[in-house]
């Protein structure tokens, strides 16, 4: 199938596809950078029992494969009495990987503060949330632009796990297979859809380290 | 998928251990409270999720019991061989890819930069699943017969490949000038000079990276169910037909997935925290 053919059949279809994973991409990211808050708070609060369980949320979706979560979440959870709609199975399983990651870089974020830093704000008097305040978050947040670029380039390439359950509007990865098991789409279908995997990458990739120069701290 | 960082675990002290003072009194007292409400709270989780296995039946020994079977693990085992052989293979096929990126990627001529630059930038961007894809339904169409293996272990190692030019491109950069240099000053050729004096000082640079690599192309081979090759998620999957037990076999794969890149995330921190310590002495 040609391009033109092909973008007259199935072009309102990859716009739609498109948007799905932008959105699924946007919303998991946001909810991940809060869950990745909330975790990295626990992780660095002095209370043992949150650090551990912190730490150990962090080791189990740090490491466990993307789809084996999304099996667990889509065919194990109803047996508990616990039935999600796809989209929410998707939504859980591409914010809960990506929040951890989200922790691990904020974590080492900070660690590229020195802790003389720290040292000389309490010999100034400050208190502990104000040192948090206007010490550790103003370079941390600076600091962690480009990691979270990439965090957000990392969770649109998870949410191609919406093309492992039947979702409606299906996202960019999703589409490729339904249109090449309704119709010979060839190669072009799936350029298509890596070229608007790889631009959006581009795209964010730019804009991070624009936004990276603009805020950097120069060490 | 994801890029693992760890810069903590090393031994140098990091933020973390100063953000506090020794406590006082009063803040002990509280940090007690905090501990002991916690505690409290993570329990009751706990308990809730195991009456809701309960509940549904699904703490019944017949579940349980096939992990007890023999056949079971040697089952499991011959998935995990599975899945082994396609992370390695996909890594080493990814490793050489990667090896010709980064040589163009450096090098002096500007055609081979700039397709080295748009091959690396368009695999980073791409997720797995869609290269799997293209090796799935698009191969048989160009009448290309590719065994199961190679249909898994091709697309996620060009997935990665990009990736590790990168990581390799780093270590290379990390080599001091000086290096080259007196190569350059012993009348090497380029070739000897890159593969015998900086090519083996960068390659021990970034080992932690590539060992963190392994673990995203080990993760991504779980996609094997597509092409039907038989890795350990696969043959998870006979086993929850043949005995009707699909939430703990899920469960205890699961496990196995995360433990195995846990020790190979902690090989990777543990590789780094000997390089560093090395070149600080």
């Amino acid at each position: 199938m040609s391009i033109s053919e092909l973008l007259t059949e199935y072009g309102d279809k990859y716009v739609q596809a498109l948007f799905t994973t932008w959105q699924l991409t946007a919303v998991s990211f946001l909810l991940a950078l809060l869950i990745g808050i909330v975790i990295t708070v626990m992780r660095i609060s002095p209370v043992l029992p949150l650090r551990m369980a912190a730490d150990f949320y962090v080791q189990i979706f740090r490491n466990i494969p993307g789809a084996a979560l999304l099996i667990l979440l889509v065919y194990a959870l109803p047996y508990l009495n616990v039935v999600l709609s796809y989209y929410m199975c998707v939504l859980i399983a591409t914010t809960l990987i990506p929040s951890a990651f989200c922790s691990e870089y904020l974590i080492a974020g900070m660690n590229t503060i020195g802790p003389g830093q720290i040292e000389a704000a309490r010999s100034l008097g400050m208190t502990f949330l104000q040192i948090i305040r206007n010490v550790i978050l103003p370079q941390a947040v600076r600091s962690s632009v480009l990691p979270m670029t990439n965090l957000l380039v990392a969770t649109m390439l998870t949410t191609a796990l919406a093309s492992q359950v039947p979702l409606n509007p299906r996202d960019l990865t999703g589409i490729v297979s339904y249109i090449n098991t309704h119709a010979v789409g060839g190669v072009t279908a799936f350029v298509i859809s890596a070229a608007l995997y790889a631009g959006t990458a581009v795209l964010i990739g730019q804009l991070g380290s624009l936004l990276d120069r603009k805020v950097r701290i120069l060490r | 998928m994801m890029r693992e960082e760890n810069k903590r675990g090393s031994r140098t002290t990091s933020i973390i251990d100063v953000l506090y003072e020794a406590p006082g009194p009063k803040a002990r007292r509280k940090i007690r409270a905090a501990t002991i409400v916690s505690m409290a709270v993570l329990l009751c989780l706990l308990v809730l999720i195991i009456l809701q296995f309960y509940k549904n039946g699904q703490l019944d020994p017949r579940y349980w019991s096939i992990f007890l079977r023999k056949t079971t693990w040697t089952f499991l085992g011959e998935g995990l061989l599975g899945t082994v052989k396609a992370a390695l293979g996909a890594s080493l096929v990814s490793f050489g890819i990667a090896m010709l990126l980064m040589l163009w990627r450096i090098s002096s001529r500007k055609i081979l930069r700039g397709i080295s630059v748009t091959l690396i930038e368009f695999t980073r961007g791409i997720p797995t699943l869609l290269f799997i894809y293209f090796f799935f339904l698009l191969a048989p169409q160009f009448g290309l017969k590719l065994p199961a293996y190679w249909k898994i272990t091709l697309p996620v190692a060009i997935s990665a490949c990009g990736v590790v030019a990168e990581v390799l491109r780093s270590g290379v950069q990390s080599v001091p000038r000086g290096q080259w240099e007196a190569a350059m000053s012993l009348g090497m050729r380029w070739g000897s000079m890159f593969f015998k004096v900086i090519f083996p000082q960068a390659f021990r640079y970034v080992i932690p990276a590539l060992i963190s690599e392994i673990v995203i192309v080990l993760k991504d081979t779980t996609f094997a169910y597509v092409v039907n090759y038989a890795d350990m998620m696969q043959n998870a999957r006979v086993l929850i037909s043949n005995y009707d037990a699909l939430l703990s076999v899920h469960l205890v794969v699961a496990v196995i997935y995360i433990l195995i890149n846990y020790v190979l995330n902690k090989i990777s921190v543990a590789a780094a925290d000997g390089r560093n310590g090395k070149g600080k002495r």
